[in-house]
């Protein structure tokens, strides 16, 4: 008895709802709205799939095709090649690895061997019997001929360049030559 | 007199040897990409005394020097002088080269870099190089075979270790039979220049048995003449003896001040003074490829002594390459293009 009132209740709510319907202004408006929303979403796919099909229309075209895949390979190629070149070169590098110990490379031993060479000459062309000379001594003579070197050049450079200085010099050796072959 | 030079000569050499007070110099190059070259010296000596005269390298005012006192671990004390300057091109360097008025002025030097564009990878090339001493020598690679040169190329320390170290008979023995064999091209060398300087004296005075290619073609029989007479060579090339069993009574007294000027300017080569130091080169990206040795630490390295630029160009070459990204990328981008392409024609096909 008392679901066949609830039943009766609901079907009057439902026919109230359906005979109050919202008062449309313009329902032509809303209709064609809703159609061109429609067109439109079909006309946004079209163009995605046209810019596609254009972007890849090369491929219909047969030697632009094979002119892309060919330029692919190439491309490929070199990669492989030059990647491959630069590993072989690097393996053949990491044999020249060596353990240097510390960062100034002594003089190699042939150049020892070179003034070794020269040291038995000297001691060969030395007199018999003749003072040798201390490892100091020599020494000191190479550096005082180092810089005897250094200053001579230097000096020669400015007599050089002062063409009164070597008028003088010159007049001065003539001097001296004139003096000892007085003598 | 020319006993005397001679004698004066090899006296000097010797002592050149022994002399153990030059700084002990390292000069690093590092490289960068956009040619740029920043380079540091490192100078150690027993004592401060750094002179630019005996720097082995340029140096002037214009470097940032930073000196310091180091202790060593076998307790002595040294003194080391770290400079550092930026070098815009190599260009920069060269004209530092020719304006060196350092220990090594007499010597031409220059260093060389080089950019190569290879679409993945830039490739770059920078080296040192230091001229040839004699003009008329030999190649040592014309007296010594793979194995040897490479001795003879490899820094000492790395040669006393294998001496010393297991199997040492054998490496002393190798480094006897070098040894020999550098002495044979020095020698030939030092003849070989002597013939050419002396042909360029004469000139045109000589007869034709006295010609520049005939005395070459008896070169080996100059060289043995000088080798059996090593002993006494000082004199017996005083008094005229060698040369008169070389190129004739007649002719030895007619050309006796030109041979004394070829065997002076001859000698002068052979004997150029030259302070040995060590070159580094650190290069921009990854090495691909030199003719030095590398450290532990990855940093290329080349002793610099005389007898590697004596009768050849001394070259101290490296090559990188650096990896170009963005041509990846766009090489990555291009393949996928064409590969989409590809699968959506046989896609299309299909259907």
């Amino acid at each position: 008895m008392k679901m066949t009132k609830e039943n009766d209740r609901y079907k009057k709510i439902i026919e109230i709802l359906r005979n109050s319907r919202p008062d449309l202004i313009q329902p032509e408006g809303i209709e064609n709205e809703v159609i061109r929303k429609i067109q439109n979403e079909d006309q946004k796919t079209g163009t995605v799939s046209d810019f596609i099909e254009s972007l890849f229309s090369w491929v219909y075209i047969g030697w632009v095709r094979r002119s892309l895949v060919g330029a692919a390979v190439v491309l490929v190629a070199v990669f492989i090649y030059q990647q491959g070149f630069i590993l072989k070169q690097v393996r053949n590098i990491s044999e020249r690895v060596v353990n240097i110990g510390n960062e100034q490379v002594s003089v190699p031993s042939s150049d020892f061997a070179r003034r070794l060479t020269l040291y038995k000459m000297s001691t060969r062309l030395a007199p018999a019997g003749g003072k040798r000379v201390s490892e100091k001594q020599l020494e000191d003579i190479l550096n005082s001929y180092d810089e005897l070197l250094v200053k001579y050049k230097d000096l020669i450079r400015i007599i050089e360049e002062d063409p009164a200085l070597k008028q003088y010099i010159e007049n001065k050796l003539n001097e001296e030559g004139n003096k000892k072959s007085d003598i | 007199m020319k006993s005397r030079k001679l004698k004066l000569i090899i006296t000097l050499a010797l002592v050149m040897a022994a002399s153990c007070n030059d700084p002990e110099t390292v000069v690093t190059n590092i490289i960068h990409r956009d040619g740029s070259v920043t380079r540091r010296i490192e100078m150690k000596s027993l004592e401060n005394k750094f002179e630019i005269s005996d720097i082995q390298v340029p140096f002037d005012s214009t470097w940032i020097v930073r000196d310091s006192l180091e202790i060593t671990g076998e307790g002595d004390t040294i003194w080391v002088k770290r400079a550092e300057k930026q070098f815009a091109s190599v260009e920069e360097i060269n004209g530092d080269y020719q304006a060196d008025s350092g220990a090594n002025k007499g010597f031409v030097r220059r260093a060389e870099f080089r950019k190569k564009f290879k679409w993945f990878n830039t490739e770059y090339n920078f080296a040192e190089v230091i001229n040839k001493k004699m003009l008329h020598g030999y190649p040592v690679s014309d007296f010594l075979d793979k194995e040897e040169l490479k001795w003879f190329y490899t820094p000492d320390n790395l040669n006393d270790e294998k001496k010393n170290g297991p199997d040492s008979l054998r490496f002393r023995a190798f480094s006897d039979t070098v040894d020999k064999k550098l002495e044979k091209w020095y020698l030939r060398s030092l003849v070989s220049e002597w013939i050419s300087e002396f042909a360029i004296l004469t000139g045109d005075k000589t007869d034709s048995d006295m010609t520049q290619e005939s005395l070459k073609k008896r070169e080996n029989e100059f060289v043995t003449i000088v080798e059996n007479n090593i002993e006494y060579f000082d004199s017996l090339w005083s008094n005229g003896t060698l040369l008169r069993e070389f190129i004739g009574e007649e002719n030895a007294i007619k050309y006796k001040s030109e041979a004394d000027s070829a065997a002076s300017i001859a000698t002068d080569h052979f004997w150029d003074s030259f302070k040995d130091y060590t070159v580094r080169t650190i290069m921009p990206g990854k090495l691909t490829g030199t003719n030095g040795f590398i450290d532990s630490t990855g940093i290329l390295l080349w002793p610099v002594n005389s007898d590697f630029f004596m009768t050849e160009q001394y070259i101290m070459h490296a090559e990188s390459k650096v990896p170009n990204t963005w041509a990846w990328i766009v090489s990555g981008l291009f393949l996928l293009f064409v590969v989409t392409g590809i699968i959506l024609k046989k896609k299309k096909s299909v259907s």
